[in-house]
């Protein structure tokens, strides 16, 4: 047992401390300092437009009593999650068909066309969806073909949930399929060995085994779609205030900064919430 | 998977549909890219290289460019690496306050862009960083190493944790068994996460916008044009990201499958 | 190629690089490189066809950070050390707030050609405190309803009380900024001073507000403004002018702006001076080159939007050489031009709200967008 000499103990941990350390110290200079400036900041005050360090909480009560920030904050939740749900859903026959469906050069030949677009501009992306949407844009000639009538889908729920999507997929079937592909072969063989038919296989040994992957995916789709302002602005056409949009219009309004930081700590404390419970339910072992 | 042949071919149209679906935007981007009239309305206009040359005359986008590529692929790398070593410390080692520092550590995806663009600003300039390109390369390296470990660490879940220890026990030392066991079954997950860094420093337009100051990159570059300037100069620049994108992802998947040949 | 040849080939193209070479180098050493001046500004103040003129003249090269809104250029301030930006391009509302917050020099009346400008223009209060002058009017405009001569004519948006038609449900946009639209809407409520209410006529102003909300497509930025109205998703705005329909309009969409009975709003544009600029000197040229009859005659006609100028010498110029575009602007020596319309009173200028604080307009602002 010669590993628990105090030589091996004392070279374990200080390569365990190699390990751990880098991203938090990185993290706690250029991260931590930050927010709690943004903290800090939320206790401000503005006067004649200049920014006044100050503790009071004027900005937490004026946006908290706030009518129209519940509203965006409740809306922003509902379509982030409408989103999520909506996107893990469509990716998940793509990540099945990736992982058992396709050979091996079919699926990195697959999963490369799939991530491809996240590697164009989103905002090009977004900008081009508009002209699809648009009164006399594609879809509505294309249907006018059929004589089908047609109201522009710009500016409605559904261009949201479209920019949302497009927005997320990539990342979502990448999480999806990293998961998947990696589950033990030889337990889906054991399971139809024991005459399972497919059905039974998804439900009982692919599905909970890539619930993690499934989870995460979710959840970095809803953090996604829920600090987004492109989709909402450029495709929503601002209709519907999102918590994004709304920090960017209480910063219009004479420089508040501070108002801005109170929203934001509490989208960091929605997401942080939403986050630690997805991980915890991902990964709890039955 | 067993399944019948017809229901194998169903899989496979889906996956072909979602394609389209994708690549919708990105067709249309390179066909009005050619088209003359500014705002994007049918019938087209007529064919032009018009907004190819003012994009390829405009030295702000050039400059742009440079500079996202230099971030891209300083900040990547970086981040890749600080995502790698907390997965790995979280996925061997057991220590007191290790769920904050997970906690911690996913933080900074949690925070709307908007904010985490001012509170850089403002704090970055306290260290008289701002404006500068370091200090959107710091700030790109916050954003994309959390998403590196949460990648690299799924990968690690996958991984026997007993071949380390099995290496160990046969008298390899900590650096030899991770040689060893760790970075040849984590090799595709790092790389996997470092594309993913790329994409998220390539992309980034907010943060960029407010701690770049004059230095701007594409994707600043192309935000301001949707906000004032809107024409196909838009698409022309979507049109040559999206090749020089695909030239990349091609020539990485060359490279991957050159190296599973040689094994 | 023999051996022979080739090495006379490498020959000739090595000394024909030197000979190449030691005549480019006097053209080196003469040329000085450019001086750099920086710029904060709306979109397309440093375009070529803005500061080409300028460039040539002194051997200059601008630099420029664009804004999208006020609020983003005096982030941007607050945040950059002094002396980041050598010139400011601002909305006449944003200069009392860049003086207090420090960011501008104090500018030289003598220094420009104010006595080229019109009466009305040579002493334009916003631009000054205390009697220093902290910015000089660059060009304005005018706001009233644009809209889409095929489904509103020029007789209908003659009031602001066309944006209730039913015909026009869900067709009518706003430009994303409450101070233009409010002020568009309190003309249309009948206040003789748009941005100056009391408690009654602010409550009466957003019960009106409230009620336009059922009309309303969507809010946009200044690229989406453009992209609806022309793609017809929009077919009236108020509170935006000709620097939309304008361009527009150059893009074949058939598109015009109407100023109301009730009343049109004012925008003004200026340049300062950024508070410790190394190259305030230079500066200071360029804007007089801005307030000079040929820097106008730029100003009016630049492709970012046309826009009406405050130089009399500007407008002969315009008239002179520009007669359609000047038709457009109202720039004419004849009745009914622009500057008669505002000597009728036609005209308000727009500005931040008297009794209110900018912050009760731009809360009600996001009540409204959630409404």
């Amino acid at each position: 047992m010669n590993f628990l000499t105090r030589k091996a103990l004392y070279s374990r941990a200080l390569y365990g401390g190699i390990w751990a350390a880098p991203l938090p110290i990185w993290l706690t200079v250029f991260f931590l300092g930050p927010i709690i400036l943004l903290v800090l900041l939320s206790f401000w005050n503005v006067k004649s437009f200049v920014l006044t360090p100050d503790f009071q909480f004027g900005n937490w009560v004026k946006i908290l009593s706030a009518n129209y920030f519940w509203i965006s904050y409740f809306r922003t939740i509902a379509f982030a999650s409408a989103a999520a749900i909506i996107v893990t859903l469509v990716a998940l026959p793509c990540s099945l068909a990736i992982s058992f469906f396709f050979s091996d050069k079919g699926r990195i030949t697959l999963l490369s066309l799939f991530v491809i677009p996240f590697f164009t501009s989103y905002l090009v992306r977004i900008y081009s969806w508009q002209i699809y949407l648009t009164e006399n844009g594609i879809i509505s000639q294309l249907l006018g073909f059929f004589t089908i009538p047609f109201d522009s889908l710009l500016n409605t729920p559904f261009a949201l949930i479209l920019g949302f999507v497009t927005l997320t997929f990539p990342i979502v079937i990448v999480i999806q399929s990293i998961s998947m592909l990696s589950i033990d072969k030889t337990l889906i063989d054991a399971a139809y060995n024991l005459g399972c038919n497919s059905r039974r296989v998804f439900h009982v040994v692919v599905l909970p085994a890539a619930k993690p992957g499934i989870v995460i995916g979710a959840l970095f789709a809803f953090i996604f779609c829920f600090g987004d302002f492109v989709t909402p602005t450029y495709l929503g056409g601002g209709k519907y205030t999102t918590l994004s949009i709304l920090i960017a219009d209480t910063v219009k309004s004479g420089q508040q900064w501070p108002r801005a930081a109170v929203i934001a700590i509490m989208m960091i404390f929605t997401l942080l919430l939403v986050a630690l419970s997805s991980i915890a339910f991902a990964y709890r072992k039955k | 998977m067993r399944v019948s042949k017809n229901t194998r071919l169903m899989f496979k149209a889906y996956c072909v549909c979602i394609v389209l679906f994708l690549y919708a935007p990105i067709i249309t981007n390179f066909v009005f890219s050619f088209n003359s009239d500014r705002f994007p309305t049918l019938p087209l206009g007529s064919f032009t290289w018009q907004w190819y040359h003012l994009a390829f005359a405009d030295e702000l986008l050039h400059e742009a460019f440079g500079n996202t590529l230099l971030i891209g692929l300083i900040s990547a790398p970086i981040a890749t690496f600080l995502g790698f070593a907390a997965a790995y410390a979280d996925y061997r080692f057991n220590f007191l306050g290790k769920k904050i520092l997970l906690v911690f550590a996913l933080l900074p995806p949690l925070v709307p862009l908007v904010v985490v663009g001012l509170a850089m600003l403002a704090y970055l300039s306290r260290l008289g960083m701002s404006g500068t390109v370091e200090a959107i390369i710091v700030s790109h390296i916050v954003l994309a190493a959390p998403f590196a470990m949460a990648v690299i660490r799924l990968r690690f879940e996958q991984i026997d944790s007993n071949l380390e220890y099995a290496a160990q026990n046969l008298g390899a030392s900590n650096w030899r068994a991770f040689y060893e066991v760790v970075i040849p079954s984590t090799k595709t997950a790092v790389f996997a996460a470092f594309l993913l860094c790329f994409a998220v420093s390539f992309d980034e337009y907010a943060v960029s916008w407010f701690v770049g100051g004059l230095h701007e990159t594409t994707s600043v570059r192309i935000l301001s044009f949707l906000q004032s300037a809107v024409s196909p100069r838009i698409n022309a620049i979507g049109s040559v990201t999206f090749i020089v994108s695909i030239t990349l992802i091609l020539s990485a998947q060359i490279l991957l499958m050159k190296r599973t040949k040689s094994i | 190629m023999s051996l022979k040849e080739d090495l006379t080939r490498r020959k000739f193209i090595k000394y024909g690089a030197i000979a190449a070479g030691t005549l480019a180098m006097p053209s080196l050493a003469l040329s000085k490189t450019p001086t750099e001046l920086t710029m904060l500004s709306w979109y397309g103040q440093a375009e070529p066809d803005a500061v080409q003129e300028f460039e040539a003249l002194h051997n200059v090269k601008i630099k420029q950070k664009y804004y999208v809104g006020g609020e983003q250029m005096l982030a941007l301030l607050a945040q950059s050390p002094p002396g980041t930006y050598d010139l400011i391009h601002a909305d006449a509302e944003y200069v009392q707030q860049l003086r207090r917050a420090g960011f501008l020099e104090k500018l030289d009346a003598q220094d420009y050609s104010f006595d080229d400008y019109f009466p009305e223009f040579q002493n334009f209060p916003l631009h000054w405190h205390e009697n220093e002058l902290y910015a000089v009017l660059s060009r304005f405009g005018f706001l009233g309803i644009s809209h889409n001569l095929d489904a509103v004519s020029v007789k209908e948006a003659s009031t602001y009380k066309v944006l209730w038609d039913e015909r026009l449900k869900n067709k009518v946009g706003h430009f994303d900024w409450h101070l233009p639209n409010l002020g568009a809407l309190s003309l249309h409520n009948g206040n003789a001073a748009p941005f100056d209410l009391d408690e009654q006529a602010w409550q009466a102003l957003q019960a009106k507000a409230i009620s336009l909300k059922p009309q309303i497509r969507g809010f946009y930025d200044y690229g989406g403004i453009l992209s609806s109205l022309k793609s017809g998703e929009v077919t009236v705005m108020p509170g935006i002018g000709e620097w939309i329909t304008g361009v527009l309009r150059r893009d074949g969409a058939n598109v015009v702006t109407t100023i109301p009975e009730e009343g049109g709003l004012q925008f003004t544009e200026s340049f300062s001076i950024g508070k410790g600029s190394e190259k305030a000197e230079l500066a200071r040229k360029f804007i007089q080159y801005i307030s000079s009859p040929a820097g106008q005659f730029k100003q009016a006609t630049l492709n970012v939007f046309p826009a009406i100028i405050p130089s009399k010498k500007g407008w002969q110029k315009m008239v002179d050489e520009r007669p359609e575009d000047a038709k457009h602007l109202g720039i004419s020596f004849k009745p009914g031009s622009s500057m008669d319309m505002i000597r009728e009173g036609r005209i308000h200028i727009r500005q931040l709200p008297k009794q209110q604080s900018l912050e009760d307009w731009n809360d009600f602002w996001s009540e409204y967008k959630s409404s």
